[in-house]
């Protein structure tokens, strides 16, 4: 390397006997910068710069239905914590963190009862991973409206199903008990084989040895996979815990095709709230305010795991 | 060999049976819904509302899917989706690639502040900021445009991550090599940087396309109208204008969801083997 700059400094010497506006070396430093600069400018444009941009509004009374707006400090902040907002924003919280608690049990537990059922290598357990991986590859809006017809009261499959052992015709999302349950099984569904996948690779990687120790001094299947395959799984589940809770927070999808947000409110996650607030009222003032609660939990809980997952997780494998 | 292949072949026990029961049962299950997606696109209109489904369709219908492609839009949805897609693909390997280089290759002030600039953009979806943004475009008349539904999705902190940690995972050796032999920087890149971490770009631009594919939040709110309305959206909005009343044409929606993942799906049975391990290596970092 320095060679080549030795060299292009001798050759470009004569042609530039004046001393240059920027030396070789911070040329090539600021060519390496250029580099990074489309993607810095875009994550400015459309990442930083809407952030700021949302503090803004949510000290505004901005809706779009009207053309002037003037700050009004923290009123929106009151509506949102004290005001008519609240009863909204918490309802909301509490179906996105259940729902967001279903979507990490399905990917913990289901993905780590398959990895088990499937482990299998063989030619025929391999094509039924394959088939249960593939719902993560179906489109959401496909995935959807296919679980709105299964599901559908009165000529949904499930319902024939469950009348055949006697069962009622449940009106599955129509009803507060059961609507954010459907959105889940729709999930479930999704979920299952990218958690069996994620879990079987990170199996994979257990050495062998492990497992010939401990038969050797006794333990049998079962104490094998709570004393060795789940401790070493451990930065596996954390992984999932992280990415699931984070990507679970942001459903809207499924629910606006499935209830949108319905029955009386009963699946109005945290993102349809927000989406609602700014797309179906236009009340930017609103909407950024909720947007920005949503920025501070999402930090929190991305700081809180990074911060437990320093100390906490058997790296040991 | 594996230990679990040898004790198969010396006998195999109850539960190794139970297990492929189990399995196969499962399989089956996980394997319903698409099936009846597909059962019900093929149906009779009159098929689909009788009280005891038909698990196979008792008449042919392929009609049903001309009926979505042109009386529903279908072929101008697919269009957009593979224009918005492409667009958001090139974009964000482009920039993404670039950028990979300068903060794994490249020597700069403040190199490593910016990329935990970067990093922190991961922190911070579209759902979050899509108020300003949808503002930002409706100011510049982007609404309805590829370019309203491309340019928010430019730039991908995830792709920049994944192809920075690939370019770092190669000895530096070899980059030298290049610059020995003459090579600038976008030689480095593409003759020695991108070959060598093939695996890692194939699988991160797989989940991309996917991503890009199966767009829903941003697509709805930039393009409303039909003119650049995508085929997730298009979809939901099937369901919308024709379920209003009743269910007569859940098999024109399926044969719908069936257009919409029929891509995917294929390029899945292709590409199996990478898209699996995909997510896992994803897992791994």
């Amino acid at each position: 390397m320095t060679d080549v700059t030795a060299t292009t400094a001798v050759a470009e010497a004569p042609a530039a006997p004046k001393k240059p506006l920027l030396t070789q070396r911070q040329k090539s430093k600021f060519i390496d910068f250029l580099f990074v600069l489309p993607a810095l400018a875009l994550l400015a444009l459309f990442t930083y710069y809407p952030i700021a941009k949302l503090f803004q509004i949510s000290l505004t009374d901005w809706n779009l239905l009207k053309p002037e707006w003037n700050f009004v400090g923290l009123k929106n902040w009151k509506w949102l914590f004290a005001g008519s907002g609240a009863k909204y924003l918490w309802n909301s919280l509490k179906v996105t963190f259940l729902y967001s608690l279903g979507e990490i049990a399905a990917t913990m537990v289901g993905g780590i009862c398959l990895a088990l059922l499937f482990k299998r290598m063989t030619r025929g357990f391999s094509a039924m991973r394959a088939i249960l991986f593939v719902p993560k590859y179906v489109a959401m809006s496909s995935c959807a409206v296919v679980f709105l017809w299964i599901l559908n009261t009165d000529y949904g499959v499930l319902n024939y199903l469950l009348s055949l052992i006697g069962v009622q015709p449940v009106d599955w999302l129509n009803q507060e008990s059961t609507a954010l349950l459907s959105v889940l099984m729709t999930t479930c569904w999704r979920v299952f084989g990218y958690g069996m996948m994620i879990y079987l690779s990170a199996m994979m990687g257990i050495s062998p040895q492990y497992y010939e120790a401990a038969s050797l001094d006794g333990a049998n299947s079962r104490e094998q996979f709570f004393k060795i395959t789940l401790p070493l799984l451990s930065p596996t589940t954390l992984f999932l815990l992280v990415t699931t809770f984070l990507s679970s927070m942001k459903v809207f999808q499924s629910v606006d095709i499935l209830t949108q947000g319905g029955p009386a409110r009963s699946t109005e996650v945290f993102v349809y709230l927000i989406y609602k607030y700014a797309m179906v009222d236009f009340r930017m003032d609103r909407a950024a305010t909720s947007a920005v609660m949503f920025f501070v939990i999402l930090l929190c809980i991305t700081v809180a795991t990074m911060k437990y997952s320093n100390n906490s997780v058997n790296y040991d494998a | 060999m594996n230990p679990e292949t040898a004790i198969r072949r010396k006998k195999h026990g109850f539960g190794y049976h139970l297990n492929t029961v189990v399995a196969v049962l499962i399989t089956i299950i996980m394997l319903f819904p698409l099936y009846w997606m597909l059962a019900t696109s093929v149906k009779s209109a009159e098929e689909v509302q009788r009280i005891i489904p038909t698990l196979f369709p008792h008449s042919f219908h392929p009609e049903n899917y001309f009926n979505v492609l042109t009386r529903a839009n279908f072929l101008k949805y697919y269009w957009n989706t593979i224009v918005m897609t492409a667009g958001i693909l090139i974009l964000q390997v482009g920039t993404g690639t670039l950028a990979a280089y300068g903060f794994a290759c490249g020597d700069f002030k403040g190199r490593n502040v910016l990329f935990y600039v970067v990093l922190g953009a991961l922190m911070i979806p579209l759902q979050v900021t899509f108020i300003p943004i949808y503002i930002m475009c409706a100011n510049w008349n982007l609404t309805d445009t590829f370019l309203g539904l491309i340019l928010p999705e430019a730039v991908s902190a995830y792709y920049i991550f994944m192809m920075r940690n690939s370019f770092l995972a190669i000895d530096q050796s070899y980059v030298d090599a290049g610059r020995i032999d003459g090579l600038g920087r976008f030689g480095i890149i593409w003759n020695v940087l991108v070959p060598m971490s093939k695996a890692t770009i194939f699988t991160v631009t797989l989940v991309t396309f996917s991503n890009g594919w199966n767009a829903y939040f941003w697509p709805k709110i930039i393009a409303k109208n039909e003119v650049r309305r995508v085929l997730t959206v298009g979809l939901a909005q099937l369901k919308n204008t024709f379920a209003g009343q009743a269910v007569s044409n859940y098999h024109e929606i399926m044969a719908g969801a069936v257009l919409a993942v029929l891509p995917l799906i294929i390029l899945f049975l292709v590409f199996q083997k990478y898209m699996m391990t995909g997510y896992s290596k994803a897992a791994m970092k």
